[in-house]
């Protein structure tokens, strides 16, 4: 208690001011979870209130009943989509943090030609709205002949500016003595890259496997440019039909409420899991 | 066993004019404890990466054991190196930041255990093996670093101001363990550093180095005695040699040392030296150290004694540091400390003449030695 008591007198005014301005901003950040959790177990009367209500009344099950009943109905099974959202998600995650990985080494230690020029590529490619380049992505698609594959799904989001640009950063900030050290030790340019390379950037990675996570888990563009097959399509395409095209948008809406917090949880899981990790990392790396 | 030949080696870096390391000649004898010395950006760090294959080397050859290194990879020198900030391998453990270089030559497993084990003892860190860097004190870093390269058994140690980041007690006492280390393992050893005093107390022979020349490579006692030049002179001891200009003149035998403050006649060892060195009157500079300048309360009519007034004084403890100004020059004197003197006393300055030193004025070169 007189413990507490002397923490709170180390509080001074400014912090008291602080702490409460981030909590109030950090509860709004958090509505739009607190809405989707609601939302999902919400009858079907008070999915159209009108003022729209944040907090569920009656929590009822209904809704997942529903869709559970759609889906064991649908021509492609349920279990198809969440099996190609897998294969994708994981496929492209693993290979966006070799390839990334690898390639903003060479770029944040190393020096060659055109460095410059492929660094200014890369800066320019963050640039683009994804939706300018959807034309040319689905003539490069359709060229190579990716269409209905899974390549189709992987390739387009292989290259990921963003997570080149963050790890030059991270790596970057690694000091070149440890690789040095290294050298003198006799590891090869790719023992210093497994050793300390990547072991040193796992705060970055887990970043940056986040984001490609949560990218790829919710894109639904691939699945409607490139893939004609129904069986090809991903989960996040799937949800969004319940609610647009096809379907009835009143009798969908209850679906596609609880579909949706079924999509959300794994960004949740994810983010949570790799979250506490960044935080683990930074806390123990210890370079200097 | 780990000689060193440097045989006109240069580093030239893009887009500077000046080569960062320029004509570096020396051999290193086997065991030799080398120290290199001088101000930040004299090259000295250059020149050891060099060593190390860190670094390219411009023009020049290097040879390790005689045989031709200069584009042998890093790990295919057989040499060790100690970095600054001990650059530890944060995501392993102490064991495996000691037994990392000997896994990576494919080292059998039990040999690593016994010789990670070894070092860890004769370093005293036998308790922190399991425990990361980041866990680890300065001290207890530092000799996670040592024990790294010694594990090795390398033929040449590399260290690059491996006391820098110690603090002053800790620093004195890692300096003496070094040296006993080294004389135990007889490996030749190249060390880098910026502190003379550093330099005085480990080198068997001291490299000083400037603007990235070589300016003398002495025995730590000859390179205090004869500094070849006014850098060296100035660089090594603390405080740091006085300088006065002056002219030399010749009276009929006689040398006399002369400014607008005192004419101080000179032993007839200096006028050997002068006619050595063929000229007679010239313009040079007396460099004299502080403790061998001698003070004595109140003023003088003695030959070769001249009057000043004190400007302050410095108590160490052992010694006093009293500043004496002469005209526009400010003297540095070292004197007991039982012999008190308060800012403005007169008093008689005189040097033991047998030990200064003359330095030319245009070329700042020592003019004739002993041995000349």
């Amino acid at each position: 208690m007189m413990l507490m008591l002397r923490r709170l007198r180390a509080v001074s005014p400014f912090q008291v001011v602080l702490i409460t301005l981030f909590t109030g901003l950090a509860l709004f950040m958090s509505l739009p979870i607190v809405f989707i959790f609601n939302h999902a177990f919400k009858p079907q009367n008070e999915l159209f209130l009108f003022p729209p209500r944040f907090f569920v009344r009656h929590p009822t099950l209904h809704n997942f009943e529903t869709l559970f009943l759609h889906a064991s109905n649908a021509t492609v099974p349920f279990t198809r989509y969440l099996f190609n959202s897998l294969i994708v998600v994981s496929l492209t995650l693993i290979s966006v943090v070799v390839v990334s990985t690898m390639a903003a080494y060479v770029l944040a230690k190393y020096e060659f030609h055109f460095k410059q020029l492929i660094m200014s590529l890369i800066t320019l490619s963050l640039m683009f709205a994804p939706e300018t380049v959807s034309i040319p992505r689905y003539l490069v698609i359709n060229g190579i002949g990716l269409n209905n594959t899974y390549l189709g799904h992987i390739l387009p989001s292989l290259a990921s500016p963003v997570a080149v640009f963050m790890l030059v950063g991270f790596i970057s900030q690694i000091p070149r003595d440890l690789m040095e050290a290294a050298r003198i030790d006799g590891a090869g340019h790719f023992g210093i890259f497994v050793r300390m390379i990547l072991p040193l950037s796992v705060p970055a990675i887990a970043t940056i496997s986040i984001l490609t996570f949560q990218g790829v888990w919710g894109d639904v563009e691939t699945s409607t440019l490139f893939m004609q097959k129904e069986t090809m399509r991903t989960l996040a395409f799937y949800v969004n039909s319940l609610l647009s095209g096809l379907q009835n948008n009143v009798a969908g809406q209850n679906m596609a409420a609880a579909a949706g917090l079924l999509i959300f949880i794994p960004n949740l899981i994810i983010f949570l899991l790799f979250q506490r990790r960044v935080l683990e990392t930074m806390v123990h790396s210890g370079i200097k | 066993m780990g000689s060193i030949s440097f045989n006109h080696v240069f580093k030239r870096y893009k887009g500077e004019s000046r080569p960062a390391v320029n004509d570096f000649h020396l051999t290193i004898e086997e065991g030799e404890f080398l120290v290199l010395v001088g101000p930040s950006g004299c090259g000295k760090s250059t020149t050891l990466r060099m060593l190390a294959g860190l670094e390219e080397i411009s023009s020049g050859e290097l040879y390790l054991d005689g045989r031709f290194i200069n584009y042998v990879s890093p790990k295919d020198r057989d040499i060790a190196m100690v970095f600054q900030n001990y650059a530890l391998y944060p995501n392993l453990s102490v064991f495996e930041n000691i037994a990392l270089g000997l896994k990576l030559r494919k080292t059998a497993k039990h040999e690593i255990e016994s010789r990670v084990k070894r070092v860890a003892s004769i370093l005293e860190i036998s308790h922190l093996l399991e425990r990361k860097p980041s866990q680890l004190s300065g001290g207890q870093k530092q000799r996670v670093a040592l024990g790294r390269a010694i594990a090795r058994e390398p033929q040449v140690f590399l260290m690059d101001e491996p006391l820098s980041n110690l603090d002053a007690k800790l620093r004195a006492q890692t300096r003496a363990e070094l040296i006993k280390m080294q004389s135990d393992l007889k490996r030749t050893t190249v060390y880098v550093t910026h502190d003379q005093v550093e330099a005085m107390t480990m080198g068997t022979r001291i490299v000083v180095m400037k603007d990235g020349v070589i300016q003398q490579v002495a025995e730590p006692r000859k390179l205090y005695d004869e500094p070849a030049n006014v850098f060296v002179a100035g660089f090594i001891g603390s405080p740091q040699m006085n300088f006065l200009n002056g002219t030399i003149e010749k009276n009929e035998e006689e040398y006399y040392f002369s400014n607008k403050r005192m004419k101080l006649l000179l032993p007839e060892a200096f006028g050997r030296r002068f006619e050595q060195a063929r000229k007679t009157v010239r313009s040079v500079i007396l460099g004299v150290r502080p403790e061998h300048v001698i003070l004595k309360p109140g003023s003088s009519d003695e030959v070769n004694t001249v009057t000043g007034l004190v400007h302050m004084t410095e108590a160490t403890g052992a010694d006093s540091y009293v500043y004496v100004q002469l005209g526009s020059y400010l003297l540095i004197a070292r004197t007991n400390p039982e012999q008190i003197y308060a800012t403005g006393d007169v008093v008689s300055v005189a040097f033991m003449m047998n030990k200064i030193h003359f330095f030319d004025e245009s070329t700042e070169e020592l003019i004739g030695s002993d041995e000349a």
